[in-house]
């Protein structure tokens, strides 16, 4: 368990910001403690400082996870963002997607969202944008990518990929294991 | 030539478009036979032809085609060079052939294949035979799918055990169905037919409609013709096992095998399947089925299963002889697996069952057993009462005449007690251990007093040693003792009364006798009673007892006319002899005894009261003895108490009787009893049993040593008293005082003190002194005990329940309180007391305890983390006082600690603002965007984002977030409705005024219609449009009115700008030059006139002389235009010559027009308002 250097920092945020933009400014610095980023295992945790003074008593090899697990950096040293970051990105998202209710279960198994599936996008929203994706009924179902702006979605046909998927909530399901 | 000819196929190219068939037939007819002329024309693409070319089938010799060739080939005919080619044959042509030959050669092969198949199948194989019948007569071989006949086939692997069973009619899929073979079979086979049949067609047809449609009405022919006996075999293979099974034996059973293997290959797979159903049904056994699949598989394992099983068989049917054939022929006909596994069933069954059986038997054996066990384990006496209750059944029977042995017994021993003192004294103490066993106040009286005479009697001297030796014997004794105190008691009970006829015989003292006799009467009175209670009581421990007994007699060489008795108890009297010899060996049943001893306690418990009353009863209708109230009270204080403290000992005296073991070398003997004891007992109520056996050892140990006692007292109060027998009484008393009381040892030695004062002294010194000393002893052996626990005996046990079964007796207690003796609390007390405590008291124990406890608490000046520091300091420097750091020492420290504290906290926090600043910049980096936080990154905690604000209700400062529903709808409707109220007053104001001008200039502009022929006003109205008129009107009216106080007032600008005003027009009045473009006069007579129109529009109140008032009145002014205004008479001259109707018409129009816009656009505005 470690801070992260600054090239970690800047390659999470980067892909953080990718979803929240400038709100990322607020998770840094919040106003009701201080959090901080913690890289362990390749994963990197948010925590809360009172957690981070907690698990500094167990050993970094019996330590499995604190906090909130963001993401993993890969073996080529890129982020990716994980599905239980969701809770923290997803009030702050600047870039949403809506999807159909039809479509719902399509992309909690982990598919892309078809045209014929969108519900709802936020206007202006550009070409491989990071959104959150939610469901009719606001609840936030993933992170994906946006892979037509809002204008091209007008135009493509009801079988084209609107948003690629990224995360979704069907992984505290499927990936169990890997999620910690 | 002709006879060379051949047919030959011609192509001939190079034809010109004229050429028909019949020309080319023509043509080559001379060289042969033309039979087929084909001319063909290939085509472009816009239909020209570009090829022509024919083929022509010839009939032409060699030669002539030769001739034909040269004579014809690249001849000019007709348009076209001729080239003529040989061709290849027409594909028809060529597929004719094809047939042809196929034919030829299929008539070839068939009368091959047909004899093979004759040889294989014999005649009736033409059928459609269902695939997986059995082919006749040739083993193995079988009607395969497609209706081949092929033959079973055994595949073994090469590297593996198994042998596989290929069968043909099963596995369709690995054969090519090949179309033209089963097609083909049919018309070849007619073929055949025809070859053999050709000559007579009737029987041709017959024999081809035969094969066709009777074949299997042949079959079903020529199945019982084959197989008469089995019948329906291609049918029903299983009906024909069915049959032929009768006749065969075990032995066969080898052969039938083989052909269990092959019927499931013979039947379809439609039937296999049934007749495994089939099977499965009649097994009703799962099982089966494999194994019949393995037979099916293989021969092999079926052999190797079958022999077994054939083994099995023959065993069974060795057993079994006919029953077993039967079975086979009957039930399994079709497999002897079955058979075998039926038989293997059956036979486990029987097994089982006869398993079973003994095991039932071994169980219903071993269930007595198991159940005494587990009962005797469960504690639960009411299950051994009920065992016990129809051994009493017989026992109570026999009781009658055990007790007469008894009585003879007893006399027996009577007569041998007084025959030979040590024996005497010996059966006496055991009678005095069994009378303290059974707490009967009186009766231990009497057993002592004649035990007692008999000893002072004999010698004071020999009656010490020969109670060491007693003692002795009895610990080599004591365990059936234990036991034989019930029975001796019982005996005793029951012959108490001869006993005592006879102790009275023996000791005749003349002083006693009278006391004696008393007691002898109060003893019998009550005995009488106590010998039918007894009588009944017997009834449940008495089996016991009576078993007991006779162990005992066996061992104890008394009694041959018990013998006889022996028998019916054999089995007890093996547990007695058990207990009796092996303490050790105590089983379960051993528990039971004790338990029944309890019990027999407890009847007793109650009985005694009974029969101490009875006894007091007697002794108050005495009364003439002074020494029967502390006797009574003795008594009360033995009955009920008795078994109190018996328990109660017991539990406690288990180390008491340790004490008094080690204390005394008589007990020294009795240590094994005691150590075995915690071995014995496993369960609490054993342990209390025996506990209360070793009590009653113990109080006879008392008794003993109090018998001591009482004797040194006796030498002691010898001088007291002239007589021995009178404070051998006492002794009697005292001893059983202390059997009895020795927990209440205060208040019968009260008692005992009615009697002799110096001996209660002394006895109450000496019994002080032994309380100590025992109390010494047992907390010795607590601490002891307690150790060797700890070492992990599994003996700790006792001591736990040791108490429980004191509350457990206690409870039981509590109804023999009734009587409400006071003794009993004393005994309680006593037994407080007496209890095994390490320390002495509990006041001192709770005193120790507060200060254990306030040792262990945290002073006040270590509390808290302070307090931890402090104490750290003053264990640094020890206990010494000088170095004693006080809380002088330690407040600087702590500050200091607490700064570091604080150090480290801030060092902290400060590392993660680092962090987190690194993270902004990192962010900022990002973001390519500037934080304006980032100065205050360092005060982090105190920054507020007021982008999102958590709402929390309970604080009063939100309240401002709260949006108050009620009032703001309403405020905002009000609004609403009034900006609606302005929005619609706004457009009917200008409305109105509109209106009034509109018509007022109407009115105006009619008149001047009418009026002046010159109409050039109205356009300029027109130009005006709607405003200037209003203008002009709203400030004349008001100026009108203002204009009365004099001077011109107009509200719109100040007075500054009037004077502009004024100066400006008054400019533009001193203009005359403008009507010099003005020329011509009409137009100024013109000006005039609309002037004046104007004027008396505007003013209509004024008399202004026209011509007067235009150079004077220049001053007065309207909002824009002065009277007699010259821009108006310019814009007169401008207007002039345009159509004054037109225009006038067009502008009325267009008013129109655009009111009603103006209409149209205010109601669509309302309209849209509306909805919203």
């Amino acid at each position: 368990m470690r801070p992260l250097t600054e090239e970690e920092t800047r390659v999470m945020f980067e892909k953080i910001a990718k979803y929240i933009g400038e709100n990322l400014q607020l998770l840094v610095d919040r106003p009701d403690g201080t959090y901080c980023f913690r890289l362990h295992n390749d994963r990197v945790y948010y925590v809360s400082e009172k957690i981070l003074k907690l698990a500094a008593n167990v050993s970094g090899d019996k330590l499995l996870s604190l906090g909130t697990c963001f993401g993993k950096f890969t073996k080529t040293h890129k982020f990716r963002l994980h599905i239980t970051a969701l809770d923290y990105l997803a009030p702050y998202a600047k870039y949403k997607v809506w999807i159909k209710p039809g479509a719902e279960q399509s992309f909690l198994y982990g598919n892309h969202v078809l045209k014929s599936g969108l519900g709802r996008i936020t206007e202006n929203t550009s070409q491989y944008q990071g959104v959150v994706v939610y469901s009719m009924a606001d609840i936030p179902l993933g992170f994906g990518v946006a892979a037509k702006s809002t204008q091209d979605c007008r135009k493509v046909d009801p079988m084209a990929i609107v948003v690629f998927h990224q995360a979704d909530i069907g992984e505290y399901v499927r990936h169990e294991e890997t999620l910690t | 030539m002709k006879a060379n000819r051949e047919t030959k196929r011609l192509f001939v190219g190079g034809l010109g478009e004229a050429i028909s068939e019949t020309d080319l037939q023509n043509q080559f007819s001379r060289f042969g036979e033309v039979s087929n002329v084909e001319i063909i024309t290939r085509k472009d693409d816009q239909g020209n032809p570009q090829k022509i070319f024919a083929y022509i089938n010839i009939k032409v010799a060699e030669a002539d085609l030769k001739k034909c060739m040269s004579v014809l080939n690249k001849t000019k005919w007709k348009g076209g060079t001729l080239q003529i080619q040989l061709a290849k044959e027409s594909f028809l042509h060529r597929l004719a052939q094809e047939r042809e030959e196929a034919k030829a050669k299929r008539e070839k092969s068939t009368p091959g294949n047909n004899n093979l198949l004759e040889k294989m199948e014999g005649v009736n194989f033409h059928m459609k035979a269902v695939p997986g019948t059995e082919v006749p007569g040739h083993k193995n071989w079988v009607v395969s799918k497609f209706g081949r006949v092929l033959p079973v086939l055994h595949l073994k692997n090469q590297h593996k055990r198994k042998i596989i069973k290929y069968d043909p009619s099963k596995y369709c899929h690995n054969l090519k169905k090949i179309g033209e073979d089963f097609p083909n079979t049919i018309p070849i086979s007619s073929l055949t037919w025809e070859i053999e049949g050709g000559n007579d067609p009737m029987s041709k047809k017959r024999r081809g409609e035969f094969s066709d449609f009777c074949g299997p009405s042949k079959k079903m022919k020529k199945v019982p013709q084959d197989k008469g006996s089995t019948g329906y075999l291609a049918m029903n293979p299983r009906s024909s096992w069915m049959m032929e099974s009768p006749y065969l034996t075990q032995q066969q059973a080898a052969r039938k095998r083989p052909c269990d293997s092959i019927t499931p290959n013979k039947s379809p797979p439609e039937l296999g399947s049934d007749t495994q159903k089939f099977n499965n049904v009649l097994f009703q056994t799962s099982g089966l089925e494999t194994a019949r699949k393995k037979n099916s598989m293989s021969d092999d394992d079926i052999d190797s299963e079958d022999e077994l099983k054939a083994m099995i068989a023959k065993e069974e049917n060795l057993r079994r002889t006919t029953w077993s054939l039967i079975n086979e022929s009957e039930d399994d006909p079709f497999e002897v697996v079955r058979d075998d596994f039926k038989s293997v069933v059956h036979k486990l069954h029987l097994t089982g069952l006869d398993i079973k059986n003994n095991v039932s038997c071994h169980v219903s054996d071993n269930d007595i057993m198991g159940n005494d066990c587990e009962y005797d384990s469960g504690d639960t006496d009411e299950i051994i009462a009920m065992k016990k209750n129809v051994n009493k059944v017989k026992n109570s029977t026999e009781f009658s005449q055990m007790e007469k042995s008894i009585y003879k017994k007893t006399s027996f021993k009577n007569r041998e007690n007084s025959e030979l003192s040590g024996h005497c004294i010996k059966v006496q103490k055991r009678k005095n251990n069994v009378k303290s066993a059974l707490t009967h106040g009186v009766k231990p009286l009497n057993c002592k007093s004649p035990s007692d005479s008999s000893s002072s009697g004999d010698a004071g001297s020999t009656s010490e040693l020969a109670e060491s030796e007693e003692d002795k014997e009895y610990n080599a004794i004591m365990k059936n003792c234990l036991r034989v105190n019930l029975t001796l008691a019982d005996l005793e009970q029951l012959a108490g009364s001869d006993l005592k006829v006879q102790n009275e015989d023996t000791e005749s003292d003349s002083l006693e006798s009278t006391t004696h006799c008393k007691f002898d009467r109060v003893s019998k009175s009550p005995k009488t009673p106590d010998s039918f209670h007894r009588g009944r009581q017997c009834i449940h421990p008495e089996e016991i007892v009576a078993s007991l007994l006779e162990g005992e007699n066996t061992c104890g060489k008394q009694k041959p006319k018990e013998n006889n008795l022996k028998p019916k108890f054999q089995a007890f009297k093996g547990i007695g002899s058990l207990y009796g010899k092996e303490s050790m060996k105590k089983s379960l049943k051993g528990n039971v005894a004790p338990n029944n001893i309890n019990e027999d306690q407890n009847s007793l418990k109650h009985e005694d009261p009974i029969s101490i009353s009875m006894e007091n009863g007697s002794t108050h209708a005495n009364g003439s003895s002074n020494e029967l109230t502390p006797f009574q009270h003795a008594e009360r204080a033995n009955g009920p108490n008795h078994i109190q403290p018996q328990k109660r000992q017991s539990t406690f005296e288990s180390p008491d009787r340790n004490v008094v073991s080690s204390s005394s070398s008589e007990k020294g003997s009795r240590n094994p009893i005691s150590s075995l004891l915690p071995l014995k007992g496993k369960k609490s109520l054993s342990l209390s049993a025996k506990t209360h056996k070793i009590g009653f050892d113990k109080d006879s140990c008392h008794s003993t040593t109090k018998t001591k006692v009482s004797e040194e007292e006796r030498s002691d109060s010898n001088s007291l008293t002239s007589f021995n027998k009178s404070p051998k009484v006492s002794s009697r008393k005292d001893s059983q005082e202390s059997k009895t009381d020795f927990p209440l040892s205060v208040s019968h030695s009260l008692d005992a003190s009615a009697k002799d004062k110096h001996a209660e002294d002394n006895q109450k010194r000496l019994a002080a002194l032994e309380a100590r000393q025992k109390a010494k002893e047992v907390q010795k052996k607590l601490v002891h005990n307690a150790l060797a626990n700890l070492d992990g005996h599994p003996e700790d046990k006792p001591t736990h329940s040791i108490f429980d079964s004191d509350s457990e007796s206690e409870t039981e207690e509590i109804p023999t309180q009734e009587q409400s003796h006071p003794g009993e609390e004393l005994v309680k007390e006593s037994v407080g007391k007496a209890s095994g405590k390490l320390f002495d008291s509990s006041d001192n124990e709770e005193s120790d305890s507060e200060d254990d406890s306030s040792r262990f608490k945290i002073k006040p000046q270590f509390d808290g983390r302070a307090g931890q520091k402090l104490m750290d300091l003053q264990s640094h420097f020890g206990t010494d006082e000088r170095f004693r750091m006080d809380s002088r020492f330690l407040e600087s420290d702590s500050e200091e600690e607490q700064e570091e504290v604080n150090e480290k906290k801030s060092v902290e926090e400060e590392e993660l603002a680092e962090e987190k600043k690194k993270a902004l910049n990192v962010v900022q980096s990002v973001l390519h965007i500037n934080l304006r936080n980032s100065t205050s990154k360092g005060s982090v905690p105190a920054k507020k984002f007021k982008d999102i604000i958590r709402y929390d209700p309970t604080r009063h400062d939100h309240a401002t977030y709260e949006r108050k529903k009620d009032d703001q709808p309403k405020e905002s409707k009000a609004k609403r409705k009034k900006k609606r109220e302005e929005a619609e007053k706004v457009p009917e104001v200008s409305k109105e005024i509109y209106y009034n001008i509109a018509t007022d200039l109407k009115e105006i502009f009619q008149t001047a219609k009418d009026t002046s022929e010159k109409e050039e006003d109205t356009p300029w109205n027109e130009d005006c449009g709607g405003e200037k008129p209003e203008e002009i009107q709203n400030p004349a009216t008001l100026k009108s009115e203002a204009e009365q106080p004099g001077g011109f007032t107009f509200s719109f600008f100040g007075s500054d700008a009037k004077d502009i005003k004024e100066e400006t027009y008054r400019v533009e009045t001193v203009k005359p030059g403008k009507i010099t473009w003005q020329e011509d006069p009409r137009f100024q007579d013109s000006s005039s006139e609309e002037e004046s129109d104007i004027t008396e529009e505007t003013d209509h109140r004024k008399p202004i002389s026209e011509e007067a008032s235009v150079p004077e009145k220049e001053t007065t002014r309207f909002f824009f235009f002065s009277k007699n205004d010259e821009r108006l008479h310019g814009s007169d001259l401008f207007w002039r010559g345009v159509g004054g109707n037109i225009s006038k018409n067009s502008w009325e129009a267009r008013t129109n027009n655009l009111r009603m816009d103006c209409r149209k656009k205010h109601k669509d505005a309302k309209r849209k308002m509306k909805p919203k």
